[in-house]
């Protein structure tokens, strides 16, 4: 009885959506300890699709609308969001997910259902590996941010000694260990690589044990939390040398929990150029500015990502799958905010900028644009 | 700036004492609410928590009247003890005490679930990215001979050592101490004998909660920032710490949480911080097995 | 007609009571129509939803086991769901075993580590047991996070093989992101396995396990050999999780530690004891009811995990013996008394 009772349930949630939309599906974590990164995306993605509205219908006789679901950062989750995503007749392109441990999965979902699917901020290289003629990134690998910073690091930092520490996750381990390939491939020396945990916020021992053996560069693949506290204990014991970061550390609230004193000079990369510095990017500023307040890490991929769809959506010019995917296969030089935006062979996008940017007087400085050698 | 091993050794071993002292107030809480009843409150992880997060919305409270460090931080110290007290009261009186006669997993449960609630009801509250913790205590270092120790260190140091010596004079030295050690020991004859046990109970979950608060406080305050996520890792080592020392010793919470955080400090110092709390683990899952009663042994009423 | 199938699934559940002919034949009758509901409802998202909470009532049958008829409190229950999940994992990455084959070595290798954690667990009491298993479920999915060389790491395990049927007619068929084949599947494994814990419950085995439970100093004094049957018992529940695991793992294709974390172990705890501590359909109802709640609310959002742990809260206060509970127990002291 219960079972029909559940089933029935399930049934009964359905309907919800008129036929005159026509939706983006939109997966990230919107719960849970992930919950900022995946609102400030969700923010990104309705400013694309709010100013999409507002300058006319994207098909003829249709509301655009942003069908928002959460994943909780949890895989199994990830894939029911896209199962429900699919079975919605109104959704012809999905914005997702965050975390490439769920965009994976859900990435064969919307293969199957030939659906196609932006991810704004998975970095992860496998993604785009499997052959998914579905599957499109506005965002660089991280087999192209770590080598960038191995470099920096090694040229630019002129670092001989590096010690290496990663969060343990898809994002951080991967991230790392480009890193440090190429770090070794430069000729510089590796003292170590170790993983701390997600949430854990002791490291002085850590730290000490690091500073005994006095590196020129630590370098950090991993989140803001981490690394704020990471940044302020390795002031506070007093350990010298510099220390880089990777993008997931690109937060203002970091200098704030790290203490501006102890963040002043710090490194770090960010995938893509400094936004502020790029014109096209400065009305998407103020415009996300005015109707959400501080931009965050993600949100302008997401609204990038968002935009790419909805121009597939308006070339196909109609409420079909196949027409839209279609579409998005001839896009080429799109104007966005990051750039002119095309994509190759894996649907990972062409702009491969790696950004450069320090801490300076409490706020972050870019610097320059990553060179390849 | 190279430091000698002897210098290195002593270093881990001032990080680790501070983390200790930390878990030790918080296995206090654990110890003494499982002598008296015999429950694993796994909520307490999360009191924690709430103490730190009422401590800083009274520091933001008080952030335009631009007082005197030690009188914000009294304030601070004060309205976060005496809220969580009162939280620990109304969960005793609202969630446990139902459930007195009922199955030990019951109650279990119910310690599960009001984790979840307070864990999500923080992040409700008060957002899910961490939040900073205004530096209430100044940033002083100073440098023993190679060895850097700070002012919140020294602080954490000495309020640990004295809240615990005054909850040991407490439970030694007069009658409510008396009740409680009674109660832990037999509550039925406590009833026979006119004792409120109930009352002692709820004063029981009262200090523990406060216990716990002044432990948060603290923990903010030497990392910079709090998040709702922090309890439930740092309640279980805490935990751990009780089982260590033996559960319902006092005494035995003060050692066991020493003990896990210079363990904790020195295993991620020497050996490797990825696996720093499968050691937590290890060292409880052995305990459990081979020691139950602990170091200093339990002082549990025995049940059939 | 949604009615229709409701009323037809009441039956169904209503038949766990005992055996007799009537009631096999309108067992079937209901296991038919839970078959039939893919033809009925082709929703994709739907079945999914519902595999999902099939998976979690294996994953409930199993703690039942252990916890149910022999007393044991596990709090670590996620790790031999892990093992099994790992298990045919790397059989199918390393060593390219099929789904069916692969099955075999997941519930057994997750067999033998219940069994094992079981041996030297057994000589604590109550609430530490507990806290033993907890540790033990958090080691593991700290070691299965760390070796990376071994499990992939935080990464987790790519590319794992779904299970692939040949079919007379139609050749091999694999099942891919589909969601009926794996409805089919995992119902197949809940109805098996409930079927086989129901047969267990009556046969001299099962009776053992109730004995201990309500009295292991007795039990042992009729020469019921006490620790051989706990340990079967931690064993049997452990292979249960693992079948549940390698399923999940071939439904997935990637797993990653984070999915088998200290809230998956409570949260089967809870349905376990929702449904009534040593009840087959109470586990199963209860893995269904909260398997599919966060998707049900999803509508609430952030309040989630909130209304989940209160609802935890109230249901057991108000009805502590779980929806089905109490039974067993109220029959074996009936049978005292006789």
């Amino acid at each position: 009885m219960v079972y029909g009772l559940t089933a029935a349930l399930l049934t009964a949630g359905c309907g919800v959506h008129e036929s005159s939309t026509v939706s983006i599906g939109f997966v990230a974590p919107l719960t849970g300890d992930q919950a900022p990164y995946g609102e400030d995306m969700r923010n990104g993605a309705q400013l694309a699709v709010e100013q999409a509205n507002a300058r006319g219908e994207v098909i003829p006789g249709y509301r655009l609308a942003l069908y928002a679901l959460d994943d909780q950062r949890s895989p199994t989750q990830a894939v029911a969001a896209a199962k429900k995503l699919v079975a919605d007749p109104d959704v012809v392109a999905v914005v997702g997910n965050l975390n490439s441990s769920c965009t994976m999965p859900a990435s064969a979902v919307y293969h199957e259902a030939r659906l196609l699917q932006i991810s704004p901020v998975s970095s992860n290289p496998q993604i785009s590996r499997q052959g998914f003629d579905t599957f499109y990134r506005t965002c660089a690998t991280d087999d192209l941010q770590g080598p960038a910073a191995a470099l920096f690091a090694v040229k630019d930092l002129k670092a001989r000694r590096i010690f290496i520490l990663d969060d343990m996750t898809t994002y951080g381990r991967g991230l790392a260990n480009e890193f440090e390939q190429k770090a070794r491939k430069l000729g510089a020396e590796v003292l170590g690589h170790e993983g701390i945990t997600q949430g854990d916020k002791e490291f002085a021992p850590l730290l000490t044990k690091v500073k005994a053996l006095k590196p020129d560069l630590l370098y950090f693949a991993g989140m803001f939390p981490e690394g704020a506290l990471l940044i302020k204990q390795r002031a506070d014991i007093g350990m010298g040398g510099l220390f880089l970061g990777g993008d997931g550390i690109f937060d203002p609230v970091l200098i704030d929990l790290a203490t501006p004193q102890a963040a002043e000079g710090v490194y770090l990369t960010t995938i893509g150029s400094d936004i502020r510095a790029v014109p096209s990017a400065r009305e998407f500023l103020h415009a996300y500015e005015e109707r959400f307040g501080p931009v965050g890490a993600y949100s302008a991929y997401a609204y990038e990502a968002t935009s790419i769809a909805i121009e597939a959506i308006r070339r196909a010019s109609k409420k079909d799958r196949a027409a839209v995917l279609a579409a998005m296969k001839t896009i080429t030089d799109y104007p966005g905010i990051f750039g002119s935006q095309n994509f190759d062979r894996n649907g990972d996008t062409l702009i491969k900028d790696i950004g450069i940017f320090t801490v300076k007087a409490g706020r972050f400085s870019f610097i320059k644009t990553a060179t390849w050698d | 700036m190279g430091l000698t091993p002897l210098q290195l050794f002593l270093q881990q071993l001032a990080n680790g004492a501070t983390l200790g002292a930390i878990y030790a107030l918080i296995a206090l809480g654990y110890s003494m609410i499982y002598g008296v009843v015999q429950l694993i409150n796994f909520a307490h992880g999360e009191i924690f928590v709430v103490g730190a997060y009422l401590a800083l919305s009274v520091a933001l409270l008080l952030a335009p009247f631009a007082l005197p460090w030690w009188a914000v931080l009294a304030a601070c110290g004060l309205g976060a003890m005496a809220g969580c007290a009162l939280l620990g009261l109304l969960i005793e009186r609202t969630a446990y005490r139902p459930l007195r006669r009922a199955p030990r997993l019951n109650a279990l449960i119910t310690a599960i679930g009001l984790s979840f609630v307070l864990q999500n009801a923080l992040m409700l509250a008060y957002g899910a990215t961490d939040r900073m913790v205004p530096p209430l205590i100044p940033s002083v270092r100073w440098n023993l001979g190679g060895v850097s120790v700070t002012l919140i260190q020294a602080v954490i140091w000495a309020s640990s050592a004295g809240l615990m010596g005054l909850l040991q004079a407490i439970v030694m030295h007069t009658k409510l101490g008396t009740a409680m050690r009674a109660t832990a020991q037999d509550a039925t004859a406590c009833r026979l004998l006119g004792i409120p046990v109930d009352r002692v109970i709820a004063v029981t979950f009262a200090i523990g909660s406060a216990l716990a608060a002044f432990g948060g406080i603290l923990y903010s305050l030497y990392y910079g920032s709090i998040n709702f996520h922090d309890g439930y890792l740092t309640g279980l080592k805490a935990f751990t710490a009780a089982v260590l020392g033996g559960i319902g010793n006092i005494p035995g919470a003060m050692v066991g949480g020493l003990i896990l955080g210079l363990l904790e400090g020195l295993g991620a110092g020497y050996l490797s911080a990825q696996w720093k709390n499968a050691f937590a683990f290890i060292v409880l899952v052995v305990m459990l097995l081979f020691k139950p009663r602990g170091l200093l042994g339990e002082r549990v009423a025995e049940r059939a | 007609m949604v009615l229709l199938w409701t009323m037809v699934y009441g039956l169904w559940t209503l038949l766990m009571e005992r055996p007799s002919a009537l009631h096999l034949a309108r067992w079937a009758a209901g296991i038919g129509a839970a078959f039939l509901l893919p033809l009925v409802l082709p929703n994709a998202y739907y079945l999914d939803v519902l595999t999902t909470a099939l998976i979690f009532a294996l994953l409930a049958l199993g703690l039942n086991i252990i916890v149910g008829l022999s007393g044991v409190l596990h709090l670590g229950y996620a790790a031999f769901y892990a093992i099994g999940a790992y298990t045919y994992g790397l059989l199918s990455v390393r060593c390219g075993v099929p789904f069916w084959l692969g099955l075999v070595p997941a519930a057994l290798v997750a067999g033998l580590a219940g069994a094992a954690l079981g041996a030297p667990a057994l000589r604590v009491r109550g609430d530490y047991l507990a806290i033993v298993t907890l540790g033990f479920g958090e080691i593991v999915r700290i070691a299965f996070n760390n070796l990376d060389q071994w499990t992939g790491g935080p990464n987790g395990l790519l590319g794992i093989a779904h299970p692939r049927v040949w079919l007379p007619g139609r050749g091999t068929l694999d099942f891919g992101v589909a969601s009926a084949p794996y409805y089919y599947l995992t119902l197949a494994a809940v109805v098996l396995i409930a079927g086989g814990y129901v047969r267990l419950s009556r046969s001299r085995i099962g009776r053992a396990w109730l004995a201990i439970r309500e009295d292991e100093l007795a039990a042992g004094c009729s020469g019921i050999p006490v620790l051989p049957m706990k340990l079967l018992a931690q064993g049997c529940g452990g292979a249960v999780a693992g079948l549940a695991g390698a399923i999940f793992a071939s439904k997935q294709g990637t797993i990653t530690p984070d999915s088998f974390d200290f809230v998956l172990s409570v949260m089967v705890l809870a349905m376990v004891v929702l449904g009534g501590l040593g009840s087959t359909r109470g586990a199963i109802i209860g893995a269904l009811l909260l398997g599919v709640m966060p998707e049900l609310l999803r509508g609430f959002n952030q309040y989630r995990m909130l209304l989940f742990g209160l609802s935890m809260i109230i249901v057991i206060r108000l009805r502590p013996e779980g929806l089905f509970g109490g039974a067993p127990t109220r029959k074996a002291a009936h049978a005292r008394a006789a």
